[in-house]
């Protein structure tokens, strides 16, 4: 894509050497009750390079990170920062020292200025804040590297991606040498992921250097000059050089298994309708979240709804699943008018939902695994939770869950055992047998292992004949595994094409807004 | 130089921490105590020994215990319940008066004409009824406006609180004793609405009640759909909504049930020792002792029962203390204030853990 930039940055780097490390961790240790999320961990950034941090969930990736910037401090080993030891008591320290994070949730405060929220924190500010002064200074600090933004600008009016922006001229504007992005690409679209590449080789090529925290394979063989790969808190490997990894080298670093995360789209017959989505609009507090859409979905179907966060997937399931009203328009699930009428109605009309939200709406965190099966089903005035019993047993082996019996909390499972509870009670059925499943970001934030098994499951599900309507995020994971592509912008759909003929330049510029 | 300790969260809050905090909470209480005691010039040590046999130790001072113990059950399953979604009915004060206003009226209208078995459970029940309706106000506007339970049950208290004074005090009042010339009294209730102590104590057979309401309530929310639609809300509302568990409805019910439960423990008390509205309820404060007994407990029903005869012991011993010494009898409202300051406090330690933090230089040297 910008092969001619990337060599231009990687120029200078390679002449640097190894002699050029601007931070160093040895032999880092950390363990938190029950767990060492980082094992004599040794990781080191130098200037002027993109080295990514690659790990499953829970592999350490975080731990190591918070670490480099203050936030924890190691049980075992030491940092060095151009070859002497420092401590980082705080993340203010290792500002101090030019280490700075950009997380994931941005910590802006919405009704400041761009500007305001740059310099907030500074300590060199005067009583009264002279606004121009300052709006200057941020403007130019942003313009130095290649980072347009209006100072100006309220951080409510912003896109997703120049709040990330807001959030890394920040961090340059508070001196840092050093930038710690974590998981930066997972709320952008791709247009904005281009984007974002451009700035990191921009500021890579003025001699800052970047540790990039990512589990996306694809994105991490394109941006990275390194690759460290992290698993249950071990280095497992590292790979020098851009473009010298594959894919499927660091997948296997990372899981320590081969795996195969394209699902084969099986040849099944498409049967009658069983989801049907009439002319669907809800307005709140004047604004349209959801603009006049109309679509079905059948037997044995996938349909996949694309889109950036924001503009309208969280409501359109929210209106299917019968928890929001819609201002007009009509939704049935095989053949029975469900609008309006409650989760209870729509359940029993067929529907299964899982939420994008696991713990805390999919699922009850401080309940066990057998409660929350009772959640969506129907249950006696005096619970029955022996009877329930065995059926938990079963499905907790049928669902390969991690967890120790019945009785595990909620809580207590790792996002992908959570989410296979989820969809193991979704998927057998609780007041009726299931027609209809509604996943949302069904993989999200889960490690790879964990999508495999869960993607499998939701294909499985299509395969029995169920109507599937799968919202993500995840670009690749709804052009790998639907059977239709609906993309939804500004709560319209403003794109259809069928699964096998899509493309990803199409889809990614109908969901930036870009398409007619 | 930092401050070497840190807090830092658990992932696991072990089992042992369920006893400890109450436990503790209770010494660091006693060593508040401790201090206002010096201060005033008394000797700490003694004054709880005193406090403890005067309590817990002799016949008379366990049986006390107990007969006292049976409000602050009632007003502790009250509190506690109302928290198992995370409600706070701080008004169980004002809910316990119309619970003693409306067991009188119930007593004093029908008790004539009414055996003693249906009398009694009629002038209970009316108890409770009258403790749910003065809850009715703060949880329709708590459960479909979201209007903080904690202000209106709270102000609804003193609205109670000069009712209860109206009641008494007004010569043409339906509740006053027109026989008595002096100070105005409350019309003693007739004998087949009221019920004897066992013997010469002061134990009412409605302690046997308020144990069982304590383990019925355990049992509904444990086992019951009720109940577990209540834990459902309590943990995560946006579960409830997912489920089409309605949050309002249970929200009002709690709620209703939580000024009940208040309000029987006024009417106990109107079949138990008190037998005609009294004035002197108001400055016994058994409403609000009954949160602090709740949260001793952590809101556990069974754990309830223990900690209001604890509570009771300690209330008794210090009324006790006054009689033989001169102790102040508030040093009982220190301590239980304070018990409920670390209690709650205490909760800290069940989620995070204090941990030292090494210096940086010396781990690199090693």
């Amino acid at each position: 894509m910008s092969n001619t930039s990337h060599e231009v940055v990687q120029g200078p780097h390679h002449e640097s050497g190894a002699a050029s490390v601007a931070l160093s961790a040895h032999h880092i240790t950390k363990r938190f009750p029950g767990v060492v999320a980082n094992c004599n961990v040794d990781f080191d950034i130098r200037r002027g390079e993109v080295h990514t941090l690659l790990g499953e969930n829970g592999a350490g990736k975080s731990t190591l990170a918070a670490i480099l910037c203050g936030l924890y401090q190691p049980d075992e080993g030491y940092l060095t920062r151009n070859g002497s030891v420092i401590s980082l008591p705080s993340p203010r320290a290792g500002l101090a020292h030019g280490i700075a994070m950009v997380h994931q949730h941005f910590r802006l405060v919405e009704r400041f200025t761009v500007a305001e929220n740059v310099v907030l924190g500074s300590s060199d500010l005067s009583f009264r804040l002279k606004t121009k002064d300052l709006n200057d200074k941020v403007a130019a600090v942003a313009d130095s590297y290649g980072l347009p933004i209006d100072p100006t600008a309220v951080i409510g009016d912003l896109s997703v991606g120049q709040r990330q922006r807001v959030e890394i001229v920040k961090a340059l504007y508070q001196g840092a040498e050093i930038l710690l992005l974590d998981e930066p690409t997972a709320v952008l679209v791709p247009a904005e992921v281009e984007k974002l590449f451009d700035n990191v080789r921009a500021m890579t090529a003025s001699g800052k250097s970047i540790v990039f925290i990512s589990h996306k394979l694809g994105e991490v063989v394109e941006i990275s000059d390194r690759v460290t790969v992290l698993r249950n808190g071990e280095v497992t490997g590292s790979v020098e050089g851009r473009g010298s990894a594959s894919t499927a080298d660091l997948a296997n670093l990372m899981v320590g298994r081969h795996v195969d995360l394209s699902v084969q789209r099986a040849e099944h017959p498409i049967g009658h309708e069983v989801l049907q989505v009439r002319n669907l609009s809800l307005t709140v507090n004047g604004v349209k979240r959801l603009d006049n859409i109309t679509f079905n979905v059948h037997e044995g179907e996938m349909v996949g709804i694309a889109g950036v966060a924001g503009n309208g997937q969280k409501e359109l399931a929210d209106v299917i699943a019968g928890l929001t009203s819609p201002t007009s328009g009509t939704i049935a699930i095989q053949g029975v008018f469900t609008t309006d009428l409650g989760p209870i109605k729509a359940r029993e009309a067929g529907l299964a939902y899982v939420p994008e939200d696991r713990l805390g709406m999919g699922l009850v965190p401080s309940m066990s695994i057998l409660d929350n099966l009772l959640l969506t089903r129907k249950r006696d005035v005096i619970v029955d939770r022996g009877s329930v019993r065995p059926e938990a047993a079963r499905l907790i082996e049928q669902f390969e869950i991690k967890a120790n019996g019945p009785e595990h909390v909620a809580r207590k499972l790792s996002g992908g055992n959570a989410q296979k509870v989820l969809l193991a009670r979704e998927l057998s059925g609780g007041r009726t047998p299931t027609a209809l499943l509604v996943v949302c970001s069904p993989t999200r934030g889960l490690d790879v292992g964990a999508i495999e098994t869960v993607r499998r499951l939701i294909d499985d599900a299509r395969s029995a004949g169920q109507a599937v309507l799968l919202i993500s995020e995840d670009l690749d994971e709804i052009l790998s595994l639907s059977d239709r592509i609906l993309v939804l912008y500004r709560g319209a759909i403003v794109h259809e094409t069928p699964g096998e003929s899509a493309h990803i330049e199409t889809v990614g510029a109908a969901m930036a807004g870009l398409s007619k | 130089m930092r401050f070497p300790l840190r807090f830092e969260a658990r992932t696991d809050s072990p089992k042992y921490l369920s006893a400890a905090v109450p436990v503790i909470s209770i010494i660091a209480a006693l060593v508040v105590g401790a201090v206002f005691l010096l201060a005033t010039g008394y000797a700490p040590i003694e004054t709880y020994q005193e406090m403890l046999k005067g309590g817990f130790t002799t016949f008379y001072g366990i049986t006390d215990t107990l007969g006292l113990s049976t409000v602050l059950i009632f007003t502790g399953v009250a509190a506690a319940f109302a928290f198992q979604m995370n409600l706070y009915n701080i008004g169980g004060e004002g809910q316990l008066y119309l619970g003693m206003i409306g067991g009188a009226w119930a007593g004093l209208a029908f008790g004539d004409s009414l055996p003693s078995a249906i009398a009694i459970p009629v002038v209970l029940l009316m108890g409770a009824l009258f403790g749910a309706l003065w809850i009715v106000v703060p949880a329709i506007v708590r459960s479909k406006l979201g209007t903080s339970e904690i202000v209106t049950t709270l102000l609804l208290t003193y609205v109670a609180l000069n009712l209860m004074n109206y009641f008494i005090y007004t010569s043409s009042s339906f509740f006053r004793d027109e026989s008595t010339t002096g100070f105005p009294q409350g019309r003693p209730l007739p004998e087949s609405a009221t019920i004897e102590a066992f013997g010469s104590t002061r134990v009412y057979p409605t302690f046997f009640l308020a144990v069982v309401v304590a383990l019925v309530l355990f049992w509904i929310v444990k086992r019951t759909e009720y109940g577990y639609r209540i834990q459902v809300i309590a943990d995560s509302p946006r579960a409830a909504q997912y489920a089409g568990i309605s949050a309002q409805r249970t929200t009002l019910s709690v709620m209703m049930i939580s000024g009940a439960l208040a309000g029987l423990a006024g009417s106990a008390l109107i079949v138990g020792p008190f037998e005609k509205l009294d004035i002197s309820i108001t400055t016994m404060g058994y409403g609000y002792a009954g949160i602090v007994v709740a949260a001793l407990a952590r809101y556990n029903f069974v754990a309830i029962i223990i900690s209001a005869i604890l509570f009771a012991g300690l209330r008794t011993g210090g009324d006790k203390l006054q009689i033989t010494s001169d102790t102040p009898v508030h040093i009982g409202v220190i301590l239980q204030g304070a018990v409920l300051l670390f209690a709650l406090g205490g909760e800290i330690f069940r989620r995070y853990r204090l941990r030292v933090v090494r210096q940086q230089q010396q781990a690199v040297a090693s």
